[in-house]
């Protein structure tokens, strides 16, 4: 092998060097169709129908005036205020599993056991979820039951049937459903606070409110940074299941979300094209997010 | 020493005390369904009593044998697509590179943020029109492509601790670039493996809107369109939907337990290293 004169080794790196690269695109190429056909052509051709009247058969080009009629659909307000009301839930699917992890991290007796079950709701579909929550804010549901239990007998509530309540409803289902993954984004982060630093700062004399605050916040930064835009990309694209469940996106227009709006305009109404236009709006609100979530990845490498 | 103790073991109380509380919240849905699933329909409206009924009529409410292979097949084809496609692109991404190679790569990762609502109309024209809805085939390859995205950042993040030095010793023996993924790359990355099975079994398991879509026979319904129609209609009998809600929620939540570690391996990949 030693014996190999000068210039063979840099020939035949050479070719190495190409033969790795072709390998290379080969190799890549199945996964890149794939995302192709079913990711970039599709939004491609949303850009494309937007501009136009289409029924899922026969599209016509009418311009820009599918555009200006969309946005003067209050239906479409309707859902993009809906959404932003839902933001409202964002603090409370950071905050409780925040604590919840911290509890977590102070291994009380039966921790473990305790993870387990916190974790537990993460592996159920949203779908039953909702039913199960369809069923707790129902009129002869557990939430009366509790009212009545603590003594309010003559007050009964409705939260899904009433259009001011029940966005009230999904917010509060939404929460449940986002404790599990958060909090298991947040105990992972704690795992990695070195303890000799809380310790230091304990016998420096610093109390357990100012350790939150100086160490174990700011060690956490990034995961909860990662769990925000988890949160909101729930939000805006993984209600369906809820929706479709528990309320159908009413009373009314109450819960309809924008993903929620694209599948009554589409598959309800029959108009494939503003359907497409709405996929758009939605395509760039989560692209925005999106690009938040690129820059936490990439300022870390 | 002595009179610090004493708060502390009381604090340690009230901890145990609010972790049982909140359990009991987490705990809610199971409850939900076990205690309304062992109820008639008459005991549930009446709010009293238990049986066996809803169990025992639950296949002739719901296909629920049916629903679960389909359920299964789905779920195993898709995951089975991911790995093919999602192994070779990532180690081609880490150690492969090519022209333009970070530049595709950026945007197939951007890929994992398109939410399929926002496609929804096109995808569905576009399966429609190749004649794909007829069995599970548009369902799979929307699962796949949308699984990809991630599997491929996965393991393309794993592959770059892999040395150099083996792929090039396995070149040199001869093995080939896909004799070196199968035989080197693909026994090393089994935790990898591991981690995007399970994160995807769950997701698509657990998922409805490409089941309600995609697959156009009703004979062919995975478990969870087949409950949220059920539950969207109105007319089914709550305590049969529960009981076919508890046989939804069992695989998914066995894999969940036994493979905690290699989700929350997958939920941190990009932040915790």
């Amino acid at each position: 092998m030693a014996t190999i004169s000068v210039n063979a080794p840099k020939a035949r790196r050479l070719t190495l060097k190409r033969r790795r690269q072709l390998a290379g695109v080969v190799f890549a190429l199945p996964a890149i169709a794939l995302v192709i056909c079913f990711i970039g052509i599709p939004i491609g051709q949303d850009v494309y129908y937007s501009f136009t009247q289409w029924d899922g058969q026969t599209a016509t080009w009418i311009g820009v005036s599918t555009w200006s009629q969309a946005f003067h659909n209050p239906n479409l307000w309707t859902a993009l205020r809906n959404n932003g009301l839902l933001l409202l839930s964002v603090p409370f699917a950071l905050g409780l599993p925040l604590c919840i992890a911290v509890l977590l991290h102070q291994r009380v007796a039966g921790w473990r056991i305790f993870r387990t079950i916190y974790f537990l709701p993460t592996a159920i579909s949203w779908v039953v979820l909702g039913l199960v929550a369809e069923r707790f804010f129902a009129y002869q549901g557990t939430l009366n039951s509790i009212i009545h239990a603590l003594g309010f007998s003559h007050f009964s509530t409705n939260l899904l049937g009433y259009q001011s309540e029940a966005l009230f409803a999904l917010g509060i289902t939404f929460i449940f459903t986002m404790i599990g993954t958060n909090t298991m984004l947040f105990l992972t982060g704690l795992a990695t606070l070195d303890p000799s630093l809380e310790e230091a700062a304990r016998i420096d004399g610093a109390g357990r409110w100012r350790i939150f605050r100086n160490i174990t916040l700011p060690h956490l930064s990034r995961f909860i940074q990662l769990a925000f835009v988890m949160t909101v990309i729930a939000l805006f694209s993984a209600l369906f299941s809820l929706i479709f469940v528990m309320t159908g996106g009413g009373p009314g227009y109450a819960t309809t979300t924008v993903e929620y709006l694209i599948y009554q305009t589409g598959f309800n109404q029959g108009d494939f094209g503003t359907a497409a236009l709405y996929g758009l709006i939605l395509f760039v609100i989560t692209g925005i997010v999106g690009i938040v979530q690129l820059r936490l990845i990439g300022s870390n490498e | 020493m002595g009179p610090v103790k004493k708060p502390r073991r009381l604090g340690r109380w009230v901890l145990f005390v609010i972790m049982m509380f909140v359990a009991v919240i987490m705990l809610y849905p199971f409850w939900v369904m076990i205690y309304t699933s062992l109820k008639s329909e008459g005991q549930f409206l009446a709010g009293s009593g238990f049986s066996w009924v809803s169990w025992s009529s639950l296949s002739s409410v719901i296909p629920i044998g049916q629903e679960v292979l389909s359920s299964t097949i789905v779920c195993a084809s898709s995951i089975l697509l991911i790995l093919i496609v999602g192994l070779p692109a990532g180690f081609a991404f880490s150690k492969l590179r090519f022209r333009m190679s970070t530049g595709i790569f950026l945007v197939m990762v951007s890929a994992m943020m398109v939410p399929l609502q926002a496609i929804l109309m096109t995808e569905y024209v576009n399966v429609s029109r190749l004649h794909l809805t007829g069995g599970y085939t548009a369902a799979v390859l929307v699962y796949a492509s949308l699984g990809t995205p991630f599997s491929v950042f996965l393991f393309s993040t794993y592959f770059r601790g892999v040395p150099d030095e083996l792929i090039e010793a396995g070149i040199v023996d001869g093995l080939g670039y896909f004799g070196v993924l199968w035989r080197l790359v693909v026994p090393i990355a089994l935790p990898a493996i591991a981690t995007v099975t399970v994160l995807q079994f769950i997701q698509i398991w657990d998922d409805l809107l490409v089941g309600l879509f995609f697959i156009q026979n009703t004979s062919d319904r995975p478990i969870t369109v087949g409950l949220a129609v059920l539950a969207a209609g109105r007319t089914t009998s709550i305590p049969e939907l529960m009981a076919g809600s508890i046989i939804s929620a069992l695989p998914a939540m066995l894999v969940y337990v036994g493979f905690q570690r290699y989700l929350v391996k997958g939920l941190t990949m990009g932040i915790d290293r």
